[in-house]
């Protein structure tokens, strides 16, 4: 508790940084409170304890999430060292956006309550939303912005019809009271309690972008400036499934046969639909947008099965994956820069030719998305494929193998691209810090995999 | 009381079935107010005069208000008419039909309420409303500030000129 009350009032500190008129000092300020924070998160390892009437149950499955988006976000700030050297303006409002989302993330990491969901998932999303729109003078950045702004509320009007419903039906907000509720009925519930879960499960599933409430993720991430992408794709992604695990752990599982049938639809419509668009994705953010939506079939694949690792396993997974995707952009920015903001996958052409070094951390990172060994994206893929087929559900295991398969195609028609023999157009200038970066994700990712980790949440 | 709930329940329905189909964007928004402040009156039906209150000064008063003078100031007061193609229309209606369809089957079938709390005439007094904000609800309460800045953050970054 005492890790989201400091964070949310260092967000505020950070705001008022922004009048010392000095960029420089921005990005060490807001790290060494995310390093604070996570030493508060960390102190309550193993307590386990409920705060403000239950509204808040800081657990040790939303300390260890809050730490991986806490690692995440130390990542990003550090890019953003360089990233932000050009922007003149609003530098701290950035982070200190970023901040305020993270304690919307926290939030959707520890709540029993819906009300508490509701209020993390906007906290995280408002911030977003102004993020999103950050280059003021780019057309394509304000249409992200506003197309994330109506579609996002859109969902939300779904997802608190959802509440509504719920509350209508079972007259509590509470997690754990919502689920003794439904218990009593023994599968067949109210349409009207149906209805309501089903509303708030769209709200969800819009949130991490899985199909078929995925057609706004591509465009916002191709029209967010870079590290606001990096940042929903791996921060938001993370919030939103521990948000998940604990809407169907504490609360749903067993889902009711109709949701259950619905939620393995969507599963198999993800992992379709985004390696079958991802395959004719000309524009490198595109692409991983359509990988994202991808990963969120195997993350939902894990959730579902409702084995009793499956939180560890959804937290090596996002983990992995936001640690292979964040350096990533660092070298798309790098190539953008360098081609003079071209996106297209063309402007990795002769990177191998130039920065040896670069083109091998980077067929690490993209490997590691394919899930292919020894990086630590097979392991996540592994235990996800484990715990499915251990549970029985063969079929879909199967079919999700399959779909795994078929990913490599397109992250190694990035690596060719990568590997052709051509020159740049322009030298590639990578600063230290950013080949830093690079290198310690890229050994983080093959070491992870090496020696895996569960924790028991 | 039941003839006052059918009374504001037909206005409601009328004025919300007016502000879509009505093409004047002025005529839209003077729907939509009526529409809400028939809501205020259901609230007062409820028992929630706190609520009603908040919903006229809110809603009515300054969102509406806010958004009769941006129609005014984008002079956008001439009839809309949107063209669609046939596709985007066919998979609108079935969408909204399907949607209309799921609605209809669980109202119809919902089952017999049973009241939790007991009756409590004060329920939706300011006193009632505060305790219960200020106690269980204190923490959604407060953190819903994180919410409201960053949103002031944003108009501001949004509305200020870089120089």
């Amino acid at each position: 508790m005492s890790a989201l009350i400091f964070i949310a009032i260092f967000g505020i500190i950070v705001l008022y940084l922004g009048f010392a008129n000095n960029k420089a000092i921005l990005a060490p300020i807001a790290i060494a409170g995310l390093l604070i924070t996570m030493a508060l998160s960390i102190k309550d390892w193993g307590v386990g304890s409920k705060y403000f009437h239950d509204m808040v149950v800081i657990d040790n499955f939303s300390i260890a999430f809050n730490v991986s988006m806490l690692i995440i976000t130390t990542l990003i700030f550090l890019f953003g060292v360089n990233y932000y050297k050009r922007m003149e303006h609003h530098v701290a409002e950035q982070y200190a956006l970023m901040i305020f989302a993270l304690t919307g993330a926290f939030l959707m990491t520890s709540y029993s309550n819906l009300i508490m969901l509701f209020l993390g998932i906007e906290i995280l999303s408002i911030p977003l939303y102004i993020l999103a729109g950050g280059k003021k003078t780019s057309y394509r950045s304000n249409e992200a912005s506003f197309k994330y702004f109506l579609l996002g509320s859109f969902s939300t009007a779904f997802f608190l019809f959802g509440i509504a419903l719920v509350y209508g039906a079972s007259s509590t907000f509470y997690l754990p009271e919502i689920k003794t509720y439904i218990s009593q009925f023994n599968g067949h519930l109210p349409p009207m309690l149906m209805v309501g879960l089903l509303f708030i499960l769209i709200g969800v599933s819009f949130k991490v972008a899985v199909a078929p409430f995925h057609f706004w993720s591509p465009d916002v991430y191709e029209g967010s400036p870079t590290l606001v992408t990096a940042f929903m794709a791996t921060v938001v992604k993370t919030a939103g499934f521990a948000a998940f695990y604990r809407l169907l752990g504490m609360g749903l599982l067993p889902l009711p046969a109709p949701l259950e049938k619905t939620l393995w639809v969507m599963i198999g419509l993800s992992l379709l639909v985004g390696n079958l668009a991802a395959l004719k994705q000309s524009n490198f953010k595109r692409l991983l947008a359509y990988s994202a939506i991808v990963h969120t079939g195997f993350m939902l694949l894990a959730m579902l099965s409702q084995h009793d690792s499956a939180g560890s396993v959804l937290l090596y997974y996002t983990f992995v994956y936001s640690l292979a995707t964040i350096p990533l952009f660092i070298i798309f920015i790098h190539m953008k820069r360098s081609a003079k903001g071209l996106e297209d996958l063309v402007i990795f052409r002769g990177l191998y030719k130039q920065k040896p070094w670069v083109a091998v951390f980077m067929t690490i990172l993209l490997m590691s998305l394919a899930g292919l060994p020894p990086t630590s994206g097979f392991m996540a893929k592994y235990q996800v494929f484990t715990i499915s087929i251990s549970q029985g559900y063969i079929a879909i295991s199967i079919f999700a193998i399959v779909m795994a398969i078929i990913g490599v195609y397109y992250y190694f028609y990035v690596l060719r691209e990568a590997f052709t023999d051509t020159d740049t157009p322009n030298p590639i200038l990578i600063t230290k810090l950013n080949a830093v970066l690079i290198v310690v994700c890229g050994v983080a990712v093959v070491l992870l995999g090496l020696f895996t980790f569960t924790i028991p949440i | 009381m039941i003839f006052l709930f059918y009374l504001l329940s037909t206005i409601m329905i009328v004025c919300a079935l007016l502000v879509v189909f009505s093409k004047n964007p002025i005529n839209n928004v003077i729907y939509l107010i009526l529409c809400f402040i028939a809501m205020a009156g259901h609230y007062i039906l409820l028992n929630a005069q706190f609520l009603a209150v908040v919903h006229i000064i809110v809603y009515t008063g300054a969102i509406m208000v806010l958004f009769l003078f941006v129609i005014m100031l984008l002079n956008l007061n001439k009839a809309i008419i949107i063209r669609k193609s046939t596709v985007t229309r066919v998979s609108a209606v079935i969408t909204g039909g399907i949607f209309f369809l799921v609605l209809l089957a669980a109202t119809r079938q919902t089952f017999e309420i049973h009241a939790k709390y007991p009756f409590n005439s004060e329920i939706g007094l300011v006193s009632g409303i505060g305790k219960t904000l200020f106690g269980e609800f204190l923490l959604p309460f407060e953190i819903s500030s994180i919410l409201f800045i960053s949103a002031m953050v944003g108009a501001m970054m949004f509305g200020k000129k870089d120089a």
